[in-house]
């Protein structure tokens, strides 16, 4: 006789995360609340009893990848690990163990370039589910925003057959005091307006809304109707041909990699002589200055003043905030700061820093795509998860494959929820901004915008 | 210092040249010419003392970074001082003093000469002339360490001293088999080329000492006007394995090893052949209305600037005729030189690239005082060490050539052929311009200049540091 296996809640996954950092804290606070059953396994017992007692899970001290440890955090029943601990080769160790002893998947983060250029045969051949590299999606997000250099943030999603865009209402720009359904009349209707941010609050939109100066909106569109629409709006776009980096971190130069490939010239100031050379032997183009670069002075000599973009990556949160006010004041560059602790978004958000990136934000999107996808029904897979407005919105891509509730209606007849909005479907390679007489059919990709959380699948919308 | 090893090193370099000077000994009977008993003398004394010599083994076999320069300098002092005798006691060079500068000159691959007419020469003789070419051109040492083992992992100091280029490394991880395999691939190019040559009309003798001498980037001929006298396609065979015998040799094993994508991503091959095709195209454009045919200028253009880039130093044309801007390209063509761990001489195409980057570097830093930037080579940091030490090459260089030139300017001769006369020799081509140009020989200098330039000669193809370190006075103090 078969002993039926209980679950708690049949949706729910078992995962382990091993690593309390600050993205293993972000994922445990984002799984937990989607219902999930999460063990957190770190060295540090003072972390495991600071997230335990945060958030409903359990937690458990040990070496991840140990395989007692594991086998104490309940990796033979477990659904899938996550390894995000600092070191790379830990984190290959805990999931290729993981799999020896269940069937698990497994996702492990990988910031070693050395690595992470062999990244997908990594996978392969350890039979991981994903690998993920925090540092490259945080420059590519970089990358996609100085390409349009007027938006704050510039997202990809259905294969970059359309991007989420957003921008900041200029003051007395011809949008100010402007509804979205006069936009769509005077302006244009291919853009749609997903989301508003207001004196922090997050409301999307509907046909009556009035935009306002200092309004922060997210805009989906095809790229070239993105164009349009900011050029029409007076937002010129400057092509930036060269960019300031302060600090040469990971980050610094993946995205480096990434601009010099599309014929960018990048300078980059480092304080530690040793990265200077290590950064000189990887980015042979890139301008590589070993100087503080805090120092005001320095900035002024290396031309902070006439640069097209400066980007502070360094480290510390303090001096990224601080080089990017002073750079504001200085220079009419187009700036992108990041940001790696959240605890002061709402200080952050009133200083006008530019595109500010958190980049556990842009890991845990994707780990949370794949949970998704993994939880939803057959009828709809999750394609892409993204946060919108520092998690108070997500915009998720579904792949539609099976006839469902929402299929061959028009979108006017659905009953759709409070706050929930379509703003997109890929309909056989086409992009189409809905209206309300559109129809979703199968074999479209579809995405939603909406403040609910743990939408798995798209019948979620619905009332 | 190891002492033992480099005396043991000594003798068997002279063992080695005994057995090679048989091989003139068979031309001789071949040719019938009498001239062989002379090189049997030698090549019998070479062997039996080499074979003496090479039963004491030394205990202790390293071999330090100074021992394999002095071993090198003096394995090459020994043999042309050995290499010289057969000339010059069978008669056919009278004097010693000459019958060294042609020796000298023919192991280091130069081909500057001091006979004014070769063709008088015996078989023998010519063909011991070129042969030293070939011996010369991938190195002895390096052929000792292709044939004989040696424990101990430290010989590669010894092809360090003596193979081209700013940084040596191996091919495989045992030395021998390293040394093997590039003796292969120059063996098997010489044939290659000779079967060629044989195609073109050449005698099998004229086709096996051409090919001696473009192997070895040399340039002895043995005609008395050098390549004039043969046809287009004799002269586009020398002149196209000219060129490949002044690439990395590296490129050729990668291939042998089918790994063609690393073969072709060397930096400075690129760069090298880019350099001969634009001088090639401007010599042409500026010798073109002294020719009758296109063709045969183009030839010409071809054959004289891969003759001089590979420091081979054929003359298929005597380029002292040709226009001021077609010299000097051919000029800077001698300086610069070919590829490193190629077997032609020079300053070579990859210290130029570090010296280049060097003077990029420095004016950044000018415009940066806090630039972090290296010297790269192939896409990869050049150590900072290899760097220096081609700067202090290049100091060297032009003060040994400074200082040559002010002894060779006693004989009160042109300054073009005081210049060139060091520049040819120094580099190892052989002919240079004015009264040491391409139709003309060294033997009117004086005997003073004729030991600056032996000097010139062994130091250009060493690369200067082991024929230095023999005049440091530490080295022989207890």
């Amino acid at each position: 006789m078969q002993m039926p296996v209980f679950r708690a809640r049949p949706a729910g996954l078992k995962i382990i995360i091993v690593g309390a950092g600050k993205v293993g804290t972000t994922l445990v606070e984002q799984l937990s609340r989607e219902g999930h059953d999460i063990t957190i396994v770190d060295l540090d017992a003072v972390k495991v009893n600071d997230i335990t007692s945060s958030y409903d899970v359990m937690g458990c001290v040990g070496n991840g990848a140990s395989y007692l440890t594991q086998v104490e955090a309940g990796v033979k029943d477990a659904d899938l690990i996550i390894a995000v601990t600092d070191s790379d080769e830990l984190n290959l160790l805990c999931c290729t163990i993981a799999k020896q002893f269940s069937g698990c998947s497994a996702i492990s983060r990988l910031r070693n370039p050395d690595y992470s250029r062999e990244s997908g045969y990594l996978r392969d051949k350890l039979g991981l589910s994903m690998i993920i590299n925090p540092d490259l999606e945080a420059a590519k997000v970089m990358a996609r925003v100085l390409y349009l250099p007027t938006a704050l943030e510039v997202r990809s999603f259905a294969h970059g057959q359309a991007l989420i865009v957003k921008i900041k209402i200029p003051e007395d720009n011809i949008l100010d005091r402007m509804t979205v359904a006069e936009l769509g009349a005077k302006i244009t209707n291919d853009i749609l307006i997903c989301g508003v941010e207001r004196e922090g609050n997050v409301v999307i939109p509907g046909g009556s809304f009035e935009l306002h100066s200092g309004d922060v909106i997210t805009i989906v569109a095809t790229s070239k109707a993105q164009q349009d629409f900011l050029k029409s709006i007076g937002m010129a776009q400057n092509q930036i041909k060269n960019v300031m980096i302060v600090g040469g971190g990971r980050s610094a130069y993946y995205l480096s990699d990434i601009l010099i490939k599309r014929g960018l010239s990048v300078k980059i100031i480092e304080q530690n002589l040793e990265r200077c050379e290590k950064l000189n032997e990887l980015l042979p183009k890139a301008v590589i200055i070993n100087g503080d670069g805090t120092n005001t002075e320095l900035l002024l000599d290396e031309g902070i003043e006439n640069t097209d973009a400066f980007i502070p990556l360094t480290g510390i949160d303090e001096q990224n905030s601080m080089l990017a006010l002073y750079a504001k004041k200085i220079s009419s560059a187009k700036l992108v700061t990041k940001i790696n602790r959240t605890g002061f978004i709402d200080i952050i958000n009133s200083l006008d820093l530019g595109s500010v990136f958190f980049p556990m934000y842009i890991t845990s999107d994707t780990i949370l795509a794949y949970v998704r996808a993994k939880t939803a029904s057959p009828g709809s897979n999750i394609e892409t998860v993204y946060h919108l407005f520092d998690a108070r919105a997500e915009a998720i891509t579904f792949n539609v494959t099976d006839e469902s509730k929402i299929t061959g209606k028009p979108l006017k007849d659905l009953k759709i929820k409070d706050n929930t909005l379509i703003s997109y479907i890929g309909h056989k390679g086409e992009a189409i901004i809905p209206t309300g007489s559109d129809v979703i059919s199968e074999g479209d990709t579809v995405m939603v915008v909406t403040t609910h959380t743990g939408f798995d699948d798209i019948g979620d919308i619905l009332e | 210092m190891n002492s033992r090893m480099i005396r043991f090193i000594l003798f068997q370099v002279m063992r080695i040249e005994g057995v090679l000077m048989l091989l003139p000994c068979l031309v001789s009977v071949i040719y019938g010419d009498g001239e062989g008993v002379f090189y049997a003398a030698v090549a019998a004394f070479l062997i039996i003392v080499g074979f003496i010599g090479c039963r004491f083994r030394p205990k202790n076999h390293s071999v330090s970074v100074r021992d394999g320069y002095v071993a090198t300098g003096l394995s090459w002092i020994v043999m042309s001082l050995f290499g010289c005798l057969p000339f010059f006691l069978s008669g056919e060079i009278s004097n010693f003093t000459d019958a060294l500068f042609e020796t000298v000159s023919g192991f280091t691959t130069t081909g500057a000469s001091i006979m004014p007419a070769v063709e008088q020469m015996s078989h023998a003789a010519l063909f011991w002339r070129s042969f030293t070419h070939w011996i010369g051109g991938m190195g002895v040492l390096v052929f000792l360490l292709a044939l004989i083992p040696m424990s101990g992992g430290s010989n590669i100091n010894l092809m360090k001293a003596e193979s081209p280029g700013p940084s040596v490394g191996k091919l495989v991880p045992k030395m021998r088999y390293s040394a093997l395999i590039l003796y292969i691939i120059y063996i098997f190019l010489t044939l290659l080329e000779t079967i060629l040559l044989l195609f073109g009309g050449l005698d099998l003798f004229e086709s096996f000492c051409l090919s001696f001498g473009t192997a070895g980037t040399g340039g002895f001929a043995v005609r008395n006007d050098s390549f004039m006298s043969y046809s287009l396609y004799i002269r586009w065979v020398a002149g196209i394995f000219m060129v490949l015998f002044g690439v990395n040799f590296n490129v050729y094993y990668f291939m042998l090893m089918r790994q063609f994508k690393k073969a072709f991503c060397f930096e400075e091959v690129r760069v090298f052949f880019t350099i001969v095709a634009i001088s090639t195209l401007v010599v042409f454009a500026k010798i073109l209305p002294l020719y009758e045919s296109g063709a045969a200028a183009l030839t010409d253009a071809f054959f004289q600037v891969t003759s001089i880039v590979s420091t081979t130093g054929f003359g298929s044309a005597d380029f002292d005729m040709w226009p001021s801007t077609a010299k000097f390209v051919l000029c800077f063509l001698m300086f610069m030189g070919a590829c490193a761990g190629s077997t032609g001489g020079g300053v070579k195409v990859s210290r130029f690239m570090i010296l280049w980057r060097s003077v990029v570097k420095e004016v950044q830093s000018y415009i940066h005082p806090k630039i972090v930037k290296k010297v790269t080579l192939d896409k990869k940091p050049v150590d900072p060490d290899v760097v220096k030490s081609t700067h202090v090459f290049l100091a060297t260089y032009v003060g040994i050539f400074l200082i040559s030139m002010f002894i060779v300017s006693f004989d009160n001769h042109d300054m073009t052929t005081t210049f060139t006369a060091v520049l040819a020799t120094f580099n190892n081509i052989g002919p240079g311009l004015s009264l040491v140009g391409p139709t003309c020989n060294y033997g009117f200098l004086s005997v003073f200049s004729k030991w600056t330039l032996i000097f010139d000669m062994l130091a250009g193809r060493l690369e200067l540091f082991p024929i230095l370190v023999l005049f440091a006075p530490s080295l022989y103090k207890k």
